[in-house]
């Protein structure tokens, strides 16, 4: 709601500056998000009288003898269709600024002296949305019985000469969205009593009661009012309404239409005008709409309405959305001469959804969603009246129609007087609580400690006593409010323990080299479920997606890692090391699952490329070292991870990747992005990208807590190598498996130090070498235990593996 | 000749030889020929018995000291040579120290949880618990205890992901409040919470708008907490993200799960206050929402309102770091451009 610093001065005293005062504003109620001066920066704009117009030949130009107030008139070239002797207009003289701080200056325009500019207004900074439908494309003509006077500055005509107020509201403050409302605010703040002007209205036309009958569904609308004036003449508003109404944003129309919206800046209370012809057949109705039924509005959107709309009908069809916008059909226009005047309450809701489900939020459907003042219903109906009165010359008709007119009694809030101040930490006094009451003019009735608060109807907001409060704190003042610190019995500040550990393995991949990515949640359902194990979990879908690449939850982190492998090597960075730690979602078990899962990305090489050529390319093994060091870090033992080689993972290289599986939980999926995804990427093609996911809600559960430090061995450990021919079907893993059961208590470790297939061995088969670690960490090794368990293994692997040590 | 001239020989003799010497192997020939079984100076020795008794100590003590001279001498010119070959072989060993390093990875912190971690430090010092909720979260915990029942106007503030009627992507991370409120044990003791947490909106992605984001909220509940509480609270958050001399204002606010409700905003730490286009020439920025939590808050979740009150706040923490890092376009975040994350690897709080 846009606030004139001129119009709030007809409620108070305000010598305030308005910048302070908007400051004051925002501090105590809604927060004022600008002030502006529309007449800031423009110079040299006075009122012209044209004395003279004529067209210059050839050209759309016309040559203006204008009197601007000075002792000779001056000669302006104005190209603007609507320039004509005998009108009073603005002029830039030479030297003047106008809007967007242009300067002007004398000129010759085709060869003829021009000494300034007619200006329209937007040429002199209004808003297009304000300015008169009539004046859009041309220069603004002051109306004949505005009071200007040639070479006289032209703010004060226009309404510049004000400061505008931009209340920026909280949907709980729409007593606000009026300038009687915002007068109590401000009123309250600057202790001040606004004045407040009731009206005594005097109906001087034939009762017209009788003329419609008038039907109204009381939940729709619990107050219907209905007045009717006649004989209206359809012209322009006075120049201070327009200028009103123009500062209030809000553009002039016509005296009729210009009532209705001053009416509802005034008083919040929306109105509406209907010519009198629309219910020439005496019915008026108020009720849902009909299916099928449809309407067009004033903006001239034709809109099928539903049936939770409320409409306004003449007995038969709709010409009106109630609480948004009229329609077409029962338009006040040039030729109406007796119009319909409605003040009326309508459910807030049902409003509400009408102008979100049509997109037609308007200044009224706004109030109604928000809650007018029904103490206004009546004031605003006949403050319409009377200005139609003054300003269209009509006759009022005598009676009104109140077709519905439910009563809205105030609020009454009881707490006390110790729970306010217990709740802000004040020791404010009976009477210093009462003040702060009687400046937001809220009727207080105290006995001890008990309060009493009648709230005016205008104030939506206030039903508990936690909102006196609020009122309370505020008018006090939240600068006011001490600065301490809660005294409570002590609390003990940490992480979940599951936090910790997913805190630790983050640790553990930054300490690796990973740099941490977090992508959206939201990817496409294909997406979704290109780095699981098939068959994936049910996923979870949004209603009414932004679009369909942000449709369905990641059941997987990998996918939004390779986004960002794609993102940076389309930008030449092709060496990445990325992790993310965050969630998957998915639908198993009809349940809404999340896990914690952590995943890593690598590309290129292991080094940056450097003079001495010493460098490593990122493969599937330097990616499953990462994740053994990693368990290694959370005392995990990474030899007992199973891999379990994988060609249906949608994403992954049939062949070189593998789902993880410890103590035969599966743990996660390790391997290269599949040809399938990166061939068709310019970027990533040609790139071998590895990447790998832990399921951390399955390995958080194996941690143990606690450990206990041993020394150092004493002993020192003894190593054997053992030099494999083997089948090429067999792995490492089956001959490892063999080696340890087979290995003794003392066999601490087994490396694979070489692997070789090739043009010196057999088809079929390769060699394998192993160095085998023995340690006792309480006695000398000797070499027959050794010798023993040696020969227990090449036994053990020849009678299980058929394999043959070299 | 004499024999004390001969020694006077052998001496002169022995120390120019020693010091002619050219190399290692000379010098050992030299030190066999001075000092070994067949050197002059033993032979003289050897040779004691033919001199006269009276001059047998002046001999023996001048032999010695020959000896003597000779092994320091020997062995300060080998010393010489040692130094020379190390001095050699350091010359080979000789690199370029200016030439680069080899560089490997760096890990790094992503920018909205290096904030994020700092704030959680903060508070944890402060007593309060870090508590995690779901982001499928229900309407019922979102919504409806946070005393938004459908159809609140304030529900189209946040449009909201559905997933069905009931489940949605939470639009705010109160539904922890919600949730924590519900379980804790006030007999023992005050409840102290933050709940950071990714949130969703549907809102189209550009420079100011993501669809997802990251809050964090915090909750403080006990038998005696004010608004005053609220007020020392906020301005210690505010000064420990923005520094000791920022200035801090409260204003007036509407949320529906809190009563009174404010915001506040923090005086502009690039312009001091003056107005700039950070702050958009009002000299403040908002920084966080805040306020008294709402009864029905506490009565929907089964806590005596009439006994236990307190406050609670939450902050953008994406608009946090856009803020601290002078960042412009909220989709950095989400590209995981490296370019832009590497920055980062500085941790700067």
């Amino acid at each position: 709601m846009l606030v004139s610093y001129n119009w709030l001065k007809d409620f108070l005293d305000l010598d305030i500056d308005p910048q302070e005062l908007g400051e004051k504003i925002t501090r105590t109620g809604v927060e004022i998000e600008t002030v502006t001066h529309p007449a800031e920066g423009l110079k040299k704009l006075v009122v012209g009288h044209i004395l003279e117009c004529e067209d210059i030949e050839g050209t759309h130009l016309h040559k203006c003898l204008v009197d601007v107030g000075e002792d000779e008139p001056i000669q302006i070239v104005c190209g603007a269709p609507n320039v004509a002797a005998g009108e009073n207009v603005i002029v830039a003289l030479h030297g003047a600024r106008i809007a967007g701080n242009e300067k002007i200056k004398k000129g010759k325009i085709r060869g003829i002296q021009s000494n300034g500019m007619i200006c329209g207004l937007q040429e002199i900074g209004f808003s297009d949305s304000v300015v008169p439908k009539e004046f859009s494309d041309g220069i603004y003509v002051f109306p004949k019985d505005a009071d200007v006077k040639p070479g006289e500055d032209v703010y004060e005509a226009l309404g510049m000469n004000d400061y505008i107020l931009d209340f920026d509201i909280t949907p709980n403050r729409a007593d606000t969205l009026s300038m009687e409302g915002a007068a109590y605010e401000v009123g309250a703040i600057l202790d001040q009593n606004p004045k407040i002007e009731n009206v005594v209205l005097k109906e001087d036309g034939d009762d017209w009661t009788d003329q419609l009958e008038v039907k109204v569904d009381q939940a729709l609308a619990p107050r219907f009012y209905l007045r009717k004036v006649n004989n209206v003449k359809i012209g322009p508003s006075p120049l201070w309404m327009q200028r009103r109404l123009w500062n209030a944003g809000i553009r002039p129309i016509n005296n009729v239409v210009d009532v209705t919206n001053y009416v509802m800046l005034l008083t919040g209370q929306p109105m509406h005008a209907y010519d009198a012809k629309t219910f020439a057949n005496g019915k008026l109705e108020v009720r849902k709409a009909q299916k099928g039924e449809k309407l067009t509005l004033l903006n001239d959107k034709e809109v099928e309405l539903d049936p939770n709309d409320i409409v306004i009908t003449d007995g038969d069809k709709p010409v009106m959305m109630a609480g948004v916008m009229g329609g077409k059909n029962s338009e006040v226009e040039a030729d109406t001469t007796d119009v319909i005047l409605e003040s009326a309450i309508f459910d807030p809701t049902l409003v509400r959804k009408a102008a979100l489900r049509h997109a037609n939020r308007t200044e009224a459907s706004s109030r109604y969603e928000k809650g007018v003042n029904w103490d206004n219903t009546q004031k605003a109906l006949d403050m319409a009246a009377l200005l139609l009165r003054n300003d269209a010359e009509a006759t009022i008709a005598n009676g009104e129609i109140k077709a519905t007119d439910t009563e809205k009694k105030p609020a009454v809030v009881k707490t006390t007087i110790s729970y306010i101040n217990k709740v802000l930490g004040t020791e404010l006094t009976e009477s210093e609580m009462k003040k702060i009451f009687d400046r937001l003019n809220f009727e207080t009735a105290i006995n001890g400690d008990e309060l009493v608060v009648t709230v005016p109807n205008r104030r939506w907001d206030i039903e508990i006593p936690a909102d006196l409060v609020e009122e309370v704190g505020r008018i006090y003042g939240y600068d006011n409010l001490k600065s301490t610190q809660p005294l409570l019995a002590e609390t003990h500040g940490g992480y979940s323990e599951k936090e910790n550990h997913i805190r630790r393995f983050k640790q553990i991949a930054e300490g690796q080299g990973l740099m941490e990515a977090i992508s959206y949640s939201l990817t496409s359902p294909e997406k979704a479920v290109r780095y699981n194990l098939e068959p994936a979990a049910p996923i979870v879908e949004v209603e009414m997606p932004l679009n369909s690449s942000r449709s369905a939850m990641r059941e997987n982190l990998i996918t939004g890692l390779v986004d960002a492998a794609s993102y940076n090597m389309a930008r030449k960075e092709d060496q990445l090391a990325l992790y993310e730690q965050g969630r998957t979602y998915d639908h198993a078990n009809g349940e809404f699952n999340e896990h914690e899962h952590l995943a890593a990305l690598m590309t290129g090489d292991v080094l940056d490329a450097n003079w001495q050529h010493e460098n490593e390319k990122i493969d599937f093994f330097y990616l499953k070292g990462l994740v053994e060091d990693m368990l290694t870090a959370v005392e995990l033992d990474p030899e007992k991870v199973i891999y379990q080689p994988v060609d249906n993972v949608p994403g992954l290289h049939p062949t070189r990747s593998a789902a993880m599986y410890l103590d035969d939980q599966y743990i996660g999926l390790i391997g290269m992005v599949a040809h399938v995804v990166t061939m068709p990427d310019k970027a990533m093609r040609n790139h071998e990208i590895y990447v790998y996911e832990l399921d951390l809600d399955a390995l958080i559960p194996m941690l143990k807590d606690g450990m206990k430090a041993k020394p150092a061995p004493k002993f020192p450990a003894i190593e054997r190598d053992l030099s494999l021919l083997l089948d090429k079907n067999i792995t490492n893993q089956q001959v490892v498996d063999v080696i340890k059961s087979a290995g003794g208590k003392y066999l601490h470790q087994v490396n694979v130090i070489d692997v070789y297939e090739g043009s010196h061995i057999d088809a079929g088969k390769k060699s394998i070498s192993y160095k085998l670690t023995f340690l006792n960490e309480k006695d000398t090794l000797t070499d027959e235990v050794i010798n023993k368990a040696m020969t227990k293994i090449n036994d053990d692997l020849k009678e299980k593996l058929n394999i043959i040590v070299r | 000749m004499d024999l004390f001239d001969r020694l006077k020989e052998i001496k002169e003799k022995g120390i120019k030889n020693i010091q002619d010497a050219d190399n290692q192997k000379a010098l050992e020939e030299i030190r066999v020929k001075l000092l070994g079984r067949k050197g002059e100076l033993t032979e003289i020795l050897h040779s004691m018995k033919d001199v006269a008794p009276e001059n047998r100590p002046k001999v023996g003590q001048e032999v010695n000291q020959i000896r003597d001279l000779f092994q320091t001498s020997l062995d300060d010119a080998k010393e010489k040579f040692v130094q020379a070959v190390i001095a050699k072989r350091l010359e080979e060993e000789k690199i370029d120290v200016t030439l680069p390093g080899r560089k490997t990875r760096l890990g790094s912190k992503h920018p909205i949880n290096i904030i994020l971690d700092d704030l959680e430090s903060y508070f944890i010092g402060m007593g309060y618990q870090v508590v995690q909720g779901p982001e499928m979260e229900t309407d019922h915990y979102v919504f409806e205890m946070m005393n938004l029942p459908k159809d609140h106007p304030a529900r189209d503030m946040q449009a909201t992901f559905y997933i069905n009627d009931e489940r949605l992507l939470r639009s705010q991370t109160s539904g922890d409040q919600a949730r924590v409120l519900e379980k804790h044990d006030f007999s023992k003791g005050p409840l102290k919470m933050v709940g950071p947490g990714k949130v969703y909106r549907r809102d189209d992605d550009d420079a100011t708008h993501s669809h997802q984001f990251q809050q964090m909220e915090g909750l403080v509940i006990d038998k005696n907490i004010t608004m005053s509480d609220l007020k020392g609270t906020l301005e210690m958050i505010a000064k420990h993200m923005f520094g000791q001399d920022r200035e801090t204002r409260l204003r007036p606010s509407y949320f529906p799960f809190t009563e009174p409700s404010v915001e506040m905003d923090v005086s502009c730490f690039n312009c001091d206050g003056k107005g700039c286009p950070i702050c958009k020439y009002t000299g403040w920025i908002e920084v966080l929402g805040a306020g008294m939590v709402h009864p029905n808050v506490l009565e929907n979740a089964g806590v005596d309102s009439s006994v236990y009150g307190g406050f609670a706040f939450g902050v953008g923490l994406d608009r946090l770091a856009i803020l601290k890092y002078g960042i412009n376009d909220i989709r950095d975040f989400y590209t995981n451009d490296v370019r832009f994350l590497k920055q980062f690897r500085k941790e700067e709080k």
